[in-house]
């Protein structure tokens, strides 16, 4: 094993690392004050922390576990990995084994020390079957986590990842690192009561209340974090949310582009700081291409043809909504000269349509919300328009992964998140036999180029290949895109430091006030 | 008296199974399946399958409705698959907030209908009285929603006299604590009122018409000693149950009212619960707030009995 390990080191190119580990986390020249206490204002209430109880963690649970935990990697402004946990890593020819450097001298909260076996007995719970994890499924790509010695951790794949570092960034149930003693020790308690080595650490916890988080004084990033205390609060009506943040109780908040308003009152006002990200991903949509009207090519690009995107975007979010041309966006570092989108064109559309000569008819599964229904609407005038019937089947969210994966549709709303590289989500979407592929769609020259763009490493190389990738599919209209993932957070002008909204994750954990 | 109460505690257990039942049906026939729910959009069928045994969803309803029955009559009322709080453990950190809120709604809505409806009655028919009937109208045709921001953007945006949202428990901070509850009470209270004043202002106009009223009047009595002294007790029995309605209905917390003021109560456990398809809290929380609202009105009945003696004597 401490072979393998070697060798890999032997042959790989080593990231260069060191420099950064004094710094993990490049920022801005200003300066930073200690002291004082933000509120952060959340969407939803925090269920837990225990990966077995919870499963996944949503937006809100990202902020807290920012801040409560730490993971082994995380990404640098420019969206790089960067030490954190790890201080250096290596990789073996074939990137299915990942060797990473552990920083020494690092406690949990509870004195526990950090190390090698300890980040292997988090993987080994949440992938131990017994456990039935929810968790389990983002990490079937790891076969095994070794701890050959105290501050080494192997990671063997069961596919190549050339990117490994940067996917593991989000603050998640896999990557955030609890201590072994305080979930042994705790047991059903410690959903609620979560130990970590991370920048602070949880006070106390009124359920539906709020969460108060305390400044960790041995924190191994000496002079960080820099306030006393953080307040997570669920703040689950939209309007009183940004009100909170008006009159002061609320120092940042969750947004989305469904409450563009309040966004655009923000962008206005001196006071107030609108934080946006352009994430990568998009909000995508899948035919099934193996039912009609679908299983021909010429419906698929009509229907595409028919969305006039910076009308829908006026409709569903006063035109915040940056419509989408391929499914990286442009958060990713996939950047396409040409991605072959096909064009706004009724015409076209209507030609096509009448070109296939049977009347065009097909449910489309949309979520059972507000938002859900509205985006329906919107998509059936614009089909309408180029001859096309579209009904509307509503269907709570939870039933749409399993309508989709025992392929129970027509046509069907997915998304594409915003992650690090784009290849764990390319290759499961697209991939011939891929569970998730769900267009039903298999070509040999699209396969070979998602295997060809997971095995390298050249980024020039596989940018090449992800955007031979997106003409193909948008070609052959298999998918198709709105909009861009865009993540919004409203704050105090006063509240500095704070990051970009990577992974989708309100990281307030290194902010200050000014 | 005593087999009076008797009788009305026989009659609640009836209306109680029929709650559960109907708790227990609307839980398990929402859409989606609970163990596609606890494992995750990307779960394999077989896990599915699993799990659905395991939990006992593969056997038939009935059966399925009798053991929970069975369960909850030990006082179990099982375990939310999501935090791992029991329903009771649960329901007890929150049904603080949603009482306060309740009983600071109806006081104030009592304070304002109350004195409103017995000037409107006294002078039935005056300028007074037809104001006040019209914006009681104007008032009730208000969304909760709609009166909560605008009070908010009056009074926390605007003014900054009270908080927008949040909570701290009264036996941290007991003048933050009535400070957080100002706005969401008199939300509600802005929608109890008006109808607290019309059932009040209609049963106290019939009273004044009695011939005890008259009579009372031609001793020389002051008319503010008829009104509130002989006419307000046989007035209020339609007021006791409007009062008792409201107080069961709020017991369940409010949930707007909760979500828009951020007070982590009962109607917030209950949003959270549906959001998250967290049956197993959704149904313990109903039945709960069911029982609640069955006991309350079982209360109403007593008083009753106390306010008119004809009622515990069974001839009314």
């Amino acid at each position: 094993m401490t072979k393998s390990a070697a060798a890999a080191r032997k042959h790989a190119p080593i990231f260069l690392v060191a420099a950064f580990a004094i710094l993990p986390l490049s920022e801005p020249a200003q300066a930073q004050k200690s002291g004082g206490s933000i509120t952060v204002g959340q969407e939803l209430e925090i269920a837990g922390f225990d990966p077995l109880k919870v499963g996944v963690y949503d937006t809100s649970t990202f902020t807290a576990a920012a801040a409560i935990f730490d993971t082994l990697t995380t990404l640098n402004e420019k969206g790089e990995a960067a030490p954190k946990l790890a201080v250096s890593w290596t990789h073996s020819d074939d990137y299915m084994t990942w060797t990473f450097k552990l920083r020494e001298g690092v406690k949990f909260h509870d004195g526990t020390p950090f190390n090698a076996q300890a980040f292997k007995e988090n993987f080994d719970r949440q992938k131990d079957p017994a456990n039935k994890c929810r968790c389990a499924f983002y990490i079937t790509n790891v076969k095994e986590v070794q701890a050959p010695d105290d501050t080494t951790v192997v990671y063997k794949l069961t596919d190549p990842s050339v990117n490994l570092p940067a996917t593991i960034t989000i603050q998640s149930q896999n990557n955030v690192i609890h201590s072994p003693t305080a979930w042994k020790t705790k047991g059903d308690d410690y959903n609620r009561n979560p130990v970590g080595t991370g920048p602070y650490i949880l006070k106390s916890w009124t359920a539906g209340d709020r969460m108060v988080l305390e400044k960790n004084p041995n924190y191994w990033d000496k002079g960080r974090p820099y306030l006393d205390r953080i307040v997570l609060k669920p703040l689950p009506d939209a309007q009183s949310r940004f009100a909170s943040l008006q009159s002061g109780e609320a120092d940042i908040i969750w947004d989305d582009e469904a409450d563009a308003d309040n966004i655009l009152k923000a962008q206005k006002d001196s006071k107030l700081t609108v934080h946006t990200y352009k994430g990568s991903g998009a909000q995508v949509y899948a035919f099934n291409t193996k039912v009609a009207p679908f299983d021909d090519v010429r419906v698929r690009q009509a229907l595409v043809m028919a969305i006039d995107r910076p009308k829908m975007s006026q409709a569903i979010s006063n035109g915040l909504s940056r419509p989408a041309s391929n499914p990286y966006g442009e958060g990713s570092w996939v950047k396409c000269k040409d991605d072959g989108a096909l064009p706004f064109d009724v015409e076209k559309a209507k030609a096509l349509i009448k070109d296939y000569g049977k009347p065009v008819e097909f449910k489309m599964l949309v979520t059972a919300t507000p938002r859900g229904r509205m985006i329906g609407q919107v998509l059936q005038q614009f089909w309408k328009r180029a001859g096309a019937n579209m009904e509307i089947e509503q269907v709570d969210q939870a039933t749409i992964p399993s309508r989709a994966f025992t392929r129970q549709f027509q046509m069907t709303p997915w998304r594409i998140v915003d992650l690090a590289d784009p290849d764990p989500q390319m290759y499961a979407n697209f991939r011939s036999g891929s569970p998730l592929a769900l267009a039903g769609y298999s070509n040999p020259e699209l396969d070979k180029l998602l295997d060809h763009a997971r095995v390298t490493a050249d980024l020039g190389q596989r940018t090449e290949d992800y955007c031979a990738i997106s003409r193909l599919i948008n070609k052959e209209a298999i998918w198709f895109w709105t909009f861009q993932n865009t993540y919004y957070a409203l704050s105090s002008a006063k509240l500095k430091g704070f990051p970009k909204i990577y992974n989708s994750v309100i990281d307030v954990s290194m902010t200050w006030l000014e | 008296m005593l087999n009076f109460v008797v009788r009305r505690l026989l009659a609640m257990l009836p209306v109680l199974l029929a709650v559960s039942l109907l708790t227990f049906l609307i839980a398990s026939l929402l859409p989606g399946d609970l163990a596609l729910v606890v494992l995750g959009d990307q779960a394999t069928p077989e896990n599915v399958a699993a799990l659905r045994r395991d939990m006992g969803l593969d056997q038939p309803l009935w059966w399925r409705y009798l053991s929970w029955l069975g369960h909850v009559l030990q006082g179990d009322l099982g375990r939310s698959f999501r935090t791992g709080q029991t329903v009771l453990q649960a329901v007890a950190e929150r049904i603080p907030v949603s009482l306060q809120l309740m009983l600071m709604a109806e006081f104030i809505g009592l304070l304002i209908g109350v004195p409103v409806a017995i000037a409107c009655a006294a002078r039935a028919g005056g300028a007074f009285d037809r104001f006040m009937t019209g914006s009681a109208f104007a008032i009730l045709s208000m969304p909760s929603f709609l009166v909560a921001i605008l009070l908010i953007y009056l009074f926390a945006v605007e003014l900054h006299w009270l908080p927008a949202t949040g909570y701290v428990p009264f036996s941290e901070e007991p003048l933050d604590n009535l400070r957080f509850f100002v706005l969401p009470a008199l939300t509600l209270a802005l929608a109890e009122w008006p109808g607290i004043m019309r059932v009040l202002r209609s049963d106290m106009i019939a009273t004044l018409q009695e011939d005890y009223i008259a009579l009372a009047k031609a001793k020389g009595l002051k008319p503010a000693r008829i009104l509130f002294v002989h006419a307000l007790k046989p007035s209020s029995l339609t007021l006791v149950t409007v009062t008792g309605i409201n107080i069961g209905r709020l017991l369940g917390g409010t949930l707007i009212v909760e979500s828009i003021f951020a007070l982590p109560g009962i109607g917030r456990l209950l949003v959270g619960a549906i959001y998250t398809r967290d049956l197993v809290i959704l149904q313990g929380v109903v039945l709960l707030v069911a029982c609640g609202f069955v006991i309350v009105n079982f209360i109403v009945d007593m008083l009753y009995a106390v306010l008119d003696p004809r009622i515990r004597h069974g001839h009314a």
